[in-house]
């Protein structure tokens, strides 16, 4: 079966998956634990809260978009670190052509009780058509004071002086664009998605 | 000797600012034709124009590659029909490894000549050999392209892409700049081999550090977006000796 949005948990020990209909996942994360989780959005919307409710419990969500035509995706990720002692990473990298709109949200909060915590993360976008729009919202609510947190979003275009390097060494614009569309998005996702991401970049790039 | 290219009245722009100004230039097969004049008077725009860069317009003029019409190419074809640009400044590109791009670099050449892509274990020959020449490791090979590499060392890597695509028109855009004595010589040496009677370099230069290596055939002096005057390597001296301002 080949789905449109498909999502890897590599690692859930100690998680309990509170819900679960592929677009809104709600996970808890107990003592010691540990969630690992990959999505790659293309149309749909994606909604996904942790839970970190023990010390020494860990998360790291890993999500890419890759948006086109006029779809509008809503993409939220929410950290709560409820104990001391927890771990988050949040990775988000996406592109956007055509007429499609992301938006994404992040947020990490981390209250006054949960000292020690180390909370992150990243976002990235690419904006492939003037026409397409990439809205990034990071919101931290950090209380405690001993902690690490860091956050990023950067957001643009293909860098053009980049693109011509490539073409004058040969390779066609759309080429040109495939192999700085892959680089952009690294090893971000999973060998099981390379298909998918792949056809994606075929298509769009 | 035919003409490899020749460039008729070129006028080109930056936004609202016209760079080149009439530029008439002929360089011939097998020749190597060095190009000096004081910075800013639009070399680097010369070449820019040449291989295509969008953010140049050409307003007035022509130029002939082969006896083709080089500005109805796009950048590849033209790269594909054999001109290449030794960057002044090349551009980084993260997460782009040195080798899987000269792979798909090489690829791309082979298709537009209607060849079949090359094989793996052929194309690791083929870089391997011209690597140990210009003193690339294995190591530099496998990082990205020109990320986190001295202005040195990211001149030999242009060297070494020129090597890997055998153009027949390079265009060496102040290759000697910021060079040390001995990757000068590796440089120097890495352009002299490929010399042959059908491939022309266009040497822009400031000094005569690299044409000690490759002496040109032709010099031309320019100032201004135009070619004020052309002549053989005496003008090299000329220029060393008292600078542009007796043109
Ligand atoms: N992309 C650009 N945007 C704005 N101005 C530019 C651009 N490219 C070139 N210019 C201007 O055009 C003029 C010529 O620049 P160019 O880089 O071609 O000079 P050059 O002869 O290569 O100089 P140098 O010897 O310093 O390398 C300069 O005044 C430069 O500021
Ligand atoms: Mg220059």
């Amino acid at each position: 079966m080949t789905t449109s949005n498909p999502f890897l948990i590599h690692s859930q020990e100690n998680v309990v998956i509170k819900n679960s209909d592929d677009k809104s996942w709600v996970f808890e994360v107990g003592k010691d634990g540990n969630l690992w989780a990959d999505f790659l959005q293309m149309t749909d919307d994606l909604k996904v809260v942790v839970n970190l409710q023990d010390v020494n419990a860990r998360c790291q969500i890993n999500c890419a978009y890759l948006t086109n035509k006029n779809n509008k995706i809503n993409i939220d990720i929410k950290v709560l670190h409820k104990s001391k002692n927890t771990t988050s990473e949040q990775h988000i990298k996406g592109i956007a052509t055509d007429e499609s709109r992301v938006s994404f949200k992040g947020i990490i909060e981390i209250p006054k009780s949960s000292q020690k915590c180390d909370g992150r993360q990243h976002h990235r976008g690419l904006v492939l058509s003037p026409k397409a729009k990439i809205e990034a919202t990071p919101q931290l609510e950090i209380w405690a004071d001993d902690v690490v947190c860091s956050h990023g979003s950067a957001i643009g275009p293909l860098d053009v002086n980049q693109l011509f390097y490539l073409q004058t060494r040969g390779l066609s614009e759309s080429e040109a664009k495939k192999i700085l569309l892959s680089s952009f998005l690294g090893d971000l996702m999973p060998e099981e998605f390379s298909d998918t991401i792949q056809q994606w970049m075929d298509e769009n790039a | 000797m035919t003409a490899l290219l020749e460039i008729k009245d070129l006028h080109a722009n930056v936004g609202n600012k016209e760079i080149l100004k009439g530029l008439n230039l002929t360089i011939k097969a097998g020749e190597v034709h060095a190009i000096m004049g004081p910075n800013g008077c639009g070399k680097s725009t010369l070449s820019a124009v040449i291989t295509g860069n969008p953010a140049y317009t050409v307003t007035a003029g022509e130029i002939l590659f082969k006896g083709e019409d080089l500005l109805k190419m796009t950048p590849d074809e033209r790269a594909n029909k054999g001109v290449f640009l030794a960057f002044q400044h090349p551009i980084e590109l993260p997460g782009v490894g040195l080798a899987q791009f000269l792979k798909a670099a090489l690829n791309a050449k082979r298709k537009a000549n209607g060849e079949e892509p090359i094989d793996a274990v052929q194309f690791m020959k083929y870089m391997n050999v011209r690597a140990t020449a210009l003193g690339i490791s294995n190591e530099m090979l496998k990082r990205p392209v020109n990320v986190g590499f001295s202005g040195g060392e990211k001149k030999r890597l242009e060297t070494f892409q020129m090597a890997m695509l055998e153009p027949d028109f390079c265009i060496l855009d102040e290759m000697d700049s910021g060079l040390d004595v001995d990757a000068l010589k590796v440089v120097g040496q890495g352009v002299s081999v490929m010399r042959e009677p059908k491939r022309s370099f266009m040497i822009i230069t400031h000094h005569d550090d690299l044409l000690q290596y490759v002496t040109p055939d032709q010099v031309s002096i320019m100032r201004d977006g135009q070619i004020i005057k052309t002549g053989g390597p005496e003008l090299v001296e000329q220029v060393e000796a008292s600078g542009y301002d007796n043109f």
